[in-house]
């Protein structure tokens, strides 16, 4: 099979000049838009894509990005599943800057969360890849390797019948991403950059999910908070194709995801 | 009584639905289209770690939402198994209009490349043109 697609590479190039699908394809129904899968899996895109996109827009310092670290000793288990969401986008964050000390101090903190949430086994044996990829600097190795992390916690909590907290680590990991992207832009605002924000399914999907959570996660202090952020935060993103958010909506949308990713790290009396 | 063996009936078949190891045939399909997705990482593609899986039958589309951002590239790569003859992967605008894409179809596997000059929602539909019922994967690489 292997041998099957080996030409593949090359063709691949010579296919694409030569064959460009322009859209004659009949438009989607209004019953297949409203019937359209959403999965955690495939539809979220991971901290690393907005990550990417925000790097084609100009250079960026991204260890300017980085913030103190946090606690790891939360007594709820839903704050620790946001909270270890935000940690793996802090991951992205180091791994972008290129600084190994980082990850390799995120990484145990991950662990640290992990084994609260008790999936450390498989987690624990990632970890020492990523601290050998640090050293090695190798970035693009410990990219994948953080992904799969991420996806090995949230397997574990689904095998656990803990989806719930599936949903409370995508929500983490999304609002701490969109802390340092909206950061960044309205700091160094441009129309270009304010529109890389818009992501209105994401939002409307995660927020949906939030409101599915059984009652006792909903009541969550931390959760609480997190549902309120983004409820606040869905009419920042979710802005109309052709329109460019101002940067005092940029600004206001970076004090939302802020103050969300603040107050969930906040240890719970 | 009714009611609740109805309840108890419909939760164990939403339970399974979700607890479900993935069948010897979507696992093929996904070995097909991590073969073909992994041309691209020469190019520099990030393949990401998640797929979607199913069954694919001819006048049966399946339609999944993403979000994607404007300046990055993507490739879209859908493999299944030989009793599919023919596979395809078209991407549709917020608003249900196909996209202009770079197209690779090859009997079981097609992919297909965009790069988005907005970002947000897009449709990403996967069918099958010819052959028999089929299990199906879709993945997708960035950079």
């Amino acid at each position: 099979m292997i041998w099957k697609h080996r030409p593949l590479a090359g063709c691949l190039a010579f296919v694409c000049l030569c064959a460009s699908a322009a859209g004659q394809a009949a438009s989607l129904t209004p019953e297949e838009i409203a019937g359209a899968a959403l999965t955690d899996g495939l539809s979220i895109p991971l901290p690393g894509e907005f990550m990417a996109a925000l790097n084609k827009i100009g250079k960026l310092d991204w260890s300017t990005k980085f913030r103190p670290p946090i606690a790891t000793n939360f007594s709820s288990r839903p704050q620790t599943a946001l909270n270890v969401g935000g940690l793996i986008a802090d991951g992205y964050i180091a791994i972008e800057a290129e600084d190994a000390q980082q990850v390799k101090n995120i990484g145990k903190d991950v662990i640290a969360l992990a084994k609260v949430l008790g999936v450390s086994k498989d987690v624990v044996e990632r970890a020492s890849s990523i601290a050998s990829f640090a050293e090695e600097s190798q970035w693009d190795q410990l990219k994948e390797e953080l992904e799969a992390t991420q996806n090995e916690v949230k397997t574990a909590m689904t095998e656990a019948k803990d989806q719930d907290l599936v949903t409370l680590i995508t929500v983490g990991g999304w609002l701490r991403g969109v802390e340092v992207v909206s950061g960044h832009v309205a700091a160094n605002y441009t129309e270009l950059g304010a529109k890389l924000l818009r992501q209105p399914g994401i939002v409307s999907f995660l927020n949906k999910n939030l409101e599915a959570l059984p009652e006792k996660v909903r009541e969550d202090s931390s959760v609480k908070i997190a549902r309120k952020k983004m409820s606040e935060i869905e009419r920042f993103i979710a802005f109309p194709l052709e329109k460019s958010p101002s940067i005092e909506d940029v600004k206001q949308l970076h004090k939302l995801a802020s103050d969300a990713v603040k107050e969930i790290s906040k240890k719970q009396k | 009584m009714k009611r609740l063996l109805l309840s108890l009936a419909c939760a164990a078949l939403a339970t399974a639905a979700v607890c479900a190891a993935p069948t010897d045939n979507e696992v093929a399909a996904r070995r097909t289209a991590l073969e073909v997705a992994g041309a691209f990482g020469n190019d520099g593609f990030k393949l990401r770690d998640g797929n979607w899986t199913g069954l694919l039958e001819v006048g049966k589309p399946k339609v999944i939402q993403v979000n994607l951002y404007a300046g990055n590239q993507y490739w879209f790569t859908l493999g299944s198994v030989p009793a599919a003859k023919k596979v395809a992967v078209t991407i549709y605008d917020e608003a249900g209009k196909a996209v202009e894409i770079d197209p690779y179809e090859e009997g079981s596997v097609a992919a297909a490349g965009f790069s988005p000059a907005t970002s947000g929602s897009f449709y990403i539909k996967v069918e099958e043109v010819e052959g028999a019922p089929a299990a199906f994967c879709l993945v997708y690489s960035y950079k």
